[in-house]
């Protein structure tokens, strides 16, 4: 495995063009965080978490399925190829996104991309249909594959438990990603998970288990590159530990002042799009003047597409869509 | 007496029980920091962390520790969150918790409080937002109290602590900031209405947030020379049905007006009962039988208007 990881770090860390597609997600994120934050008080910010986001939402096929966790789910439905500006309608609740201001973008993914959401509301569900995705795949003899990525504390659910023994039994092609920021809201992992690691947990379901450094983007898409690569010969699931830092509180709105400001402090010297960037200007694999272009177009197309959405018209009350809960109205 | 939010009324009959019985503990997700809404502030510190212990994100799991809990004789109080939830911990809710005491002759008793908060959540959208207080007012073995103020909330909390049985409880997630006058010390019995408003033309039943549009609504009435007499029904399960049918017998028309869906919502039961009794007319006021939409203008054609209830006073 460590001989595989190296080769598979070596080459990603030279593949200029994955790896600029990579870095140009990081910053919509990273942008996208700015305007939704300022927006909404419930928003879920990613900072630091932005290197998880492009590992395993790049370089995915079509008819691939991602299972985004929330904390990224609209980055992730930007890199399946949704359009942005309807992706922040579905913040602000307009009739420009795509469920028509009845849920939001940002736990919720459009299906039409392949991205399959938060339908439940409780963390954990989002497991077994990936299970189910990549269980659609293998009985239509495709190669496709599904990557589900979920948080720390959803780890705990007894749905974490279900959907990956299940995923191994069937040998179903799904690689699981915990996306570990270290807090469940104010729960700290270390009182929550009884294991070592997340990653330690995978031999008792008899399937790979992977811990990486979730802030290094290039060693992190290189064990998703595996992953995928073990899925789509039929292998089986992967489960990945991505070990991460949640920078912001849960929400913009929690001041998370149950933690340490040091650790805080710590982690956000250890920023993954500031690593990412290091990489490829020191590589050539970005010239700077780019990179200025990179950062100053990507803030003009989100705060152009935040602008629109904005602007966007809201639902009339006549759209309450009583049609839209039976496929014929049965209400 | 003490101007406290609704949460801090909660707070407040919490520690007091927690003070006052070593038996009472809390469990559940986020209730070191003092619980996501508040509702628990300041009690880790006082009571430390083995009497109100963080738990993992496990619903059914916490509900399953606390009929153990329980049938060891301990009285825990369950933080599921929000209702939405709870549906994680249904078959510990409803096949453990509410039938261990008729199972097991009395032997078996689950003294628990669930704290399910119920309703529209501003911009929470169909999975946080539902009153699914008919469920659990439907399953034999469980009582279901519905708090509409800071007062009610402190004296019930208090009640329900004592009552023996699993209570779901169910706040309402947007109360948590009513503030008002509370007396810690005030006993609200279980099952025991209250009448906010005496009328004599038509009797309104509600309770929880819907309290506030209804004495809204009543006052509309009484301008429009319709006299309403309001009642906060407080405990669902078991219902003052004493209470109701008294009023009704009198005023000889009943409205009923809930945030939960109107089909088959426990406005249905109470106006099924006054029928039977008195054969007067009856009418319900509830959402439609819809999810909870997102966008604001959605989410708003979900809430029960004054105006709705009024429409049906005046009718």
């Amino acid at each position: 495995m460590n001989a595989q990881f190296a080769e598979a770090r070596a080459r990603v860390a030279e593949d200029g063009a994955l790896l600029r597609s990579m870095y140009e997600l990081m910053l919509l994120t990273r942008e996208i965080d700015r305007v939704a934050g300022k927006a909404d008080g419930h928003w879920h910010a990613c900072e630091g978490e932005e290197a998880v986001i492009a590992a395993c939402y790049s370089g995915l096929r079509p008819d691939d399925f991602a299972v985004p966790h929330y904390r990224g789910m609209l980055p992730a439905s930007v890199a399946r190829g949704a359009d942005l500006r309807a992706l922040l309608a579905g913040l602000a609740g307009k009739t420009t996104s795509h469920s028509g201001g009845r849920y939001r973008s940002d736990v919720c993914g459009p299906i039409e991309h392949r991205v399959i959401g938060l339908y439940s509301g409780a963390l954990g569900p989002t497991l077994s249909y990936a299970a189910g995705t990549a269980l659609a795949a293998k009985l239509d003899r495709r190669d496709a594959v599904t990557i589900a990525v979920f948080g720390d504390g959803t780890s705990n659910r007894g749905d974490f438990h279900e959907a990956l023994n299940l995923a191994a039994v069937l040998k179903l092609g799904v690689v699981y990603v915990c996306q570990n920021n270290q807090f469940a809201i104010s729960t700290p992992a270390a009182r929550g998970v009884g294991a070592r690691s997340i990653a330690d947990r995978a031999p008792g379901y008899g399937i790979p288990g992977v811990a990486a450094d979730g802030n290094d983007a290039i060693g992190l898409r290189a064990a998703v590159e595996i992953a995928i690569e073990r899925a789509r010969r039929g292998d089986g699931p992967t489960l990945i530990e991505a070990l991460t830092y949640r920078i912001s509180g849960h929400l913009v709105a929690d001041a998370a002042d149950y933690r340490p400001a040091e650790d805080v402090a710590a982690w956000r010297s250890r920023d993954p799009l500031a690593r990412l960037q290091r990489h490829l200007l020191e590589c050539g694999l970005l010239k700077r003047d780019e990179d200025e272009r990179l950062a100053r177009e990507t803030r003009e197309r989100v705060d152009a597409a935040m602008a629109q959405a904005q602007a966007d018209p809201d639902p009339g009350a006549d759209a309450l869509g009583l049609q839209a809960v039976f496929a014929a109205a049965r209400s | 007496m003490a101007c406290l939010s609704y949460a801090q009324a909660g707070c407040l009959a919490l520690e007091r029980a927690m003070a006052a019985d070593p038996a009472v503990v809390v469990l559940g997700e986020d209730v070191g920091r003092g619980g996501i809404f508040g509702q628990y502030r300041g009690l880790q510190q006082k009571f430390g962390t083995a009497r109100v212990l963080d738990t993992p994100i496990s619903e059914a799991t916490i509900m399953g520790a606390a009929v153990g809990m329980a049938l060891a004789g301990l009285k825990p109080v369950v933080e599921m969150r929000v209702v939405d939830f709870a549906l994680c911990a249904m078959d510990e809710i409803v096949n453990q918790a509410a039938k261990a005491r008729y199972m097991f002759g009395g032997q078996g008793r689950v003294p628990l409080v669930a704290r399910l908060p119920i309703g529209i959540w501003t911009g929470s959208a169909a999975q946080h937002s539902q009153s699914l207080e008919a469920w659990f007012a439907h399953v034999p073995g469980l009582v279901v109290v519905t708090p509409s103020n800071p007062q009610d909330n402190c004296s019930l909390l208090a009640a329900s602590l004592e009552c023996g049985d699993p209570v779901i409880y169910m706040e309402h997630k947007e109360l948590w900031t009513v503030e008002a006058e509370v007396d810690p010390t005030a006993k609200v019995p279980l099952g025991r209405a209250s009448v906010l408003r005496a009328g004599a033309d038509v009797t309104l039943v509600t309770w929880a947030r819907t309290v506030q549009p209804a004495l809204e609504a009543a006052t509309a009435a009484a301008a429009r020379g319709v006299s309403a007499e309001v009642i906060d029904l407080r405990t669902l399960w078991p219902w003052d049905r004493e209470t109701v049918l008294a009023s009704a017998a009198r005023t000889r028309r009943l409205v009923v007006a809930h945030e939960a869906v109107r089909v088959a919502g426990f406005g249905a039961e109470i106006a099924a009962t006054v029928a039977e009794e008195l054969g007067i007319p009856v009418r319900r006021v509830g959402g439609a039988r819809i999810p909870v939409g997102y966008s604001k203008v959605l989410e708003d054609a979900a809430r029960i208007s004054a105006a709705a209830i009024l429409e049906s006073l005046l009718q």
